[in-house]
Formats: structure tokens, sequence, C-alpha cells
């Protein structure tokens, strides 16, 4: 059985969390990075060039975990209102079942419940494909991040008593991205885990 | 769920509903109560959110979900009112009477159109259809702001948890006798009502009462001579013992 959408969302805002905290990480490697490249002076230009993608793509994972995480809680609490009315209306379907003199006179709140459980699934739905399109947008940025860790290396070779440094922090990028790829993966399987549930 | 007619006279009726076989195990039993005057109806303490479908069907069969026009909360424990989001998406139009004291805490059981009327510290008269309810002052009994339901007509004072026992799904609806009775109030008001002060308080605003029901929102219920068998019994009992355990 899979977990409440609010559950899920929840633990997605967490790990999301965790992204942003690494992307903080490689925003530092890349001002280290900054630094190391003006010492080595013009066998790093390269190099200098590179660590302004890297701050860039820091910042943008960064506002993108950021928003990510916004629209993770705002879809768990959507989620929490749309299992109250859920809760409700299943409360309301067994209370129907009773033949209890005035029963009839729920129609309009179980009505007016199935209405606002109907807006809330198609706005959960809706939070979900967006949340979907934002966490493939950040993988692609960490496509990026591999892609910028191996230029890193192949300008550390050419940087002479700078380039053990240099590797150093191209090691740091891969790894971070890494990790950052971590957490987005095992966000985009709580969320497919989750949509996978609520079809079943 | 049990419903018991505790007065009749006209339009004007008191049910009690309570002891339900089919109760969840580990919850404490609870007695709800409903208040009917014209085309207005009140309930009282209305229960924890597992007792709610249960609850729900019982009250209509007296009452049609746009005539339950009034809840009351005594004050803000879980077994009172946790089941509030619930009775929230079942009733258009709907008034929680509750003390001023909890409206920041009682609203966290979700509540979106109820409107939320607190009661002063001092207590108040409402008219529910045709009768007059009075909302007496039970601070400290146990909770901090605390209230109960006079209703001087049909001569029945609800007292929330004071006069409570814990028993059996199963036990009898009225208080037989206050010898046997009282060892099962005792361990229940030693240790849940914190203060004598706010005790005696209650028991000199209630002696000025003409009570023919004493209806506690857990165990028996008390008619007179044993109305006043209580108030006499819990006068002469110290209460707040835990900070003396």
């Amino acid at each position: 059985m899979s977990a409440p959408v609010f559950i899920t969302a929840a633990a997605i805002s967490a790990e999301l969390h965790q992204a942003m905290l690494e992307a903080r990480g490689l925003a530092l490697t890349a001002k280290n990075a900054r630094a190391l490249a003006v010492r080595a002076g013009s066998r790093t230009v390269g190099f200098r060039a590179i660590t302004d993608f890297i701050e860039e793509l820091a910042s943008t994972i960064i506002r993108q975990s950021q928003n990510i995480n916004v629209l993770a809680e705002h879809l768990s609490q959507q989620a929490v209102n749309a299992w109250r009315a859920d809760m409700a209306s299943k409360h309301f379907d067994w209370v129907c079942t009773q033949n209890s003199r005035y029963q009839n006179s729920l129609t309009v709140s179980i009505n007016e419940c199935k209405a606002k459980q109907l807006a809330l699934s198609i706005e959960l739905q809706k939070g979900i494909s967006l949340l979907t399109d934002q966490l493939e947008e950040s993988r692609k940025q960490i496509r990026t991040a591999n892609l910028i860790a191996t230029s890193s290396h192949v300008e550390a070779s050419s940087a002479g008593e700078f380039r053990r440094q240099l590797e150093v922090i191209a090691d740091t990028i891969r790894a971070t991205a890494g990790q950052i790829g971590a957490h987005l993966t095992k966000a985009n399987a709580l969320l497919s885990q989750s949509n996978k549930g609520r079809r079943a | 769920m049990l419903a018991t007619t505790l007065y009749e006279d006209g339009d004007h009726r008191w049910i009690m509903f309570g002891r339900d076989p089919k109760k969840p195990q580990g919850i404490i039993d609870t007695n709800q109560y409903l208040i009917q005057s014209g085309k207005h109806t009140m309930l009282l303490d209305p229960g924890g959110i597992e007792l709610f479908a249960p609850m729900l069907s019982s009250v209509l069969k007296f009452a049609p979900a746009d005539q339950i026009t009034h809840l009351f909360a005594s004050h803000q424990d879980p077994d009172i009112i946790s089941s509030l989001g619930l009775w929230d998406q079942a009733l258009p139009d709907a008034k929680l009477y509750s003390p001023w004291l909890w409206e920041g805490f009682i609203r966290h059981f979700g509540m979106e159109r109820i409107e939320y009327c607190g009661i002063p510290d001092e207590g108040m008269t409402i008219t529910l259809g045709n009768i007059q309810l009075q909302f007496i002052p039970a601070h400290y009994l146990h909770s901090s702001g605390n209230f109960h339901v006079w209703d001087p007509k049909a001569q029945i004072l609800m007292s929330g948890d004071v006069g409570a026992a814990l028993e059996e799904n199963d036990a009898p609806l009225w208080v037989d006798s206050m010898e046997r009775h009282a060892p099962k109030m005792r361990k229940f008001h030693q240790r849940w009502m914190p203060s004598n002060e706010a005790k005696l308080d209650w028991i000199r605003r209630v002696r000025g009462l003409d009570i023919n029901i004493m209806a506690p929102q857990h165990g028996r219920l008390f008619k007179p001579p044993f109305v006043h068998e209580f108030l006499d019994w819990f006068e002469a009992l110290p209460v707040g013992t835990a900070i003396r355990s």
C-alpha cells in the first residue's frame, strides 16, 4: 500500500531540503574554485569560466529546490484537506446505509463534500504533475553539473602546481551533484509510487 | 449507539446517546446529549472523531441536519469535540458555544463553516427555539476554561466531567446507590479535578439549582436523592491529589 499523498509530499519536501543544503555546499565549492583560479592566474582561465557556471548552477538548484519545497508543502496541505473530505464522505456514505429518519437532510452537505473532493483531487493531480516537471528540470541541472565536473578535470590537468587542488574541486562538484541527484531520484521514486497508489 | 429520552414536553426534549457496543476498544465511553426545542437542536459535547459516524446517524433519527443549529463543547478535550472537523462538513448552519479560552486550540480540530461563539468566563444565557439555556461556569473542573449546561425548564444539568465515572459499556444508566457508585468516581474526581476552591465554588452555584437530572459526560446519571448525595460526597472529597502522591 502506498503512503497517503500528504506524507509523500512531506517526504519529497524533506528530500528537496537536503538537496538544497547540498547545493549550498556546491555554491561554496564554486567560491573556493574562483579564489583558487585567481591565484593560479593565466594557467586556469578555462577553469575560472567554469566557476561562473558552477555558481549559477548552484543558485539555480537552490532556487528550484526552494520552489519544489513550497509546492510540495502546498500539495501536502491540499492532500490533508482532500483526506479530510474523503473521510467525511466515507462517514456520510456509512450514515446513509443506516436508514435514519432525517438522513436525506444530509444531501446538501454530501453533495458539497463530493464537489470539494473532486476539486481537491483535480488540484492535487495538477500539483503532482507540476512537481514531476520541476523534479525533471532539476535532474537536467544535475546532468549539467556532471558535464562541468568532467570539463573541470580537463582544465585542472593544465594548471601546473594547482592541478591537485583543482582536481579535488572537480571531484567535489561530481560528488555533490551525485548526492543532489540521489535526493532527486528518491523524490521521483516517492512521487511515482504515490501516483501508482492513486491510480490503483 | 443507545439513544435514551431523558425528558420530553411538547417539542422540547433531551436525548442521551452513549453505551455504543461497537465503540472501538481503547477509547473511553462518553455520553453525548441532544436538546431540542422547536426547529432548533443543540448537541452537547458531541464526542470524538471515532464516534462521529454512529453519533451523526443517531442524531439524524431525531433532527434533520439543517436544524442542528448549535453545538456546545464544555472544554477542549478530544473526547469532547475532536469530531468538530467532520461536523463542520455535515452541518450547513451551526454555531459552536465553547469557553472563549479555548478558541485557538479547538480550531485545530478543523472549522471552516461553523461559527465559534466564545462563552465569557462568567457564563451566559442563550435561546434555543422556545427555551433558555444557561452556561454555568465550572472552571478547573477539570479544564481551566469549562462550562456546564443548565436547562431550567427541564431541570437538567449537563455536568461535564463532574459526576463522571469510567465504567464498562454496559453499565446501567442511572445511579441507584451512592454507596456502591462512589468508589467508581473517587479516583477520577481526585485526579482530574485540580482545585478544592473551584470545587466548592461550583457546589455553591449548583446547590441553588432545582436539579431533576444531573447528566455527566461519562458514566451514570443522577436523579434525586442521588444528586444531593453526590454534592455532599463531592464537597467532602479532597481533590488535586496527584501533587500529594
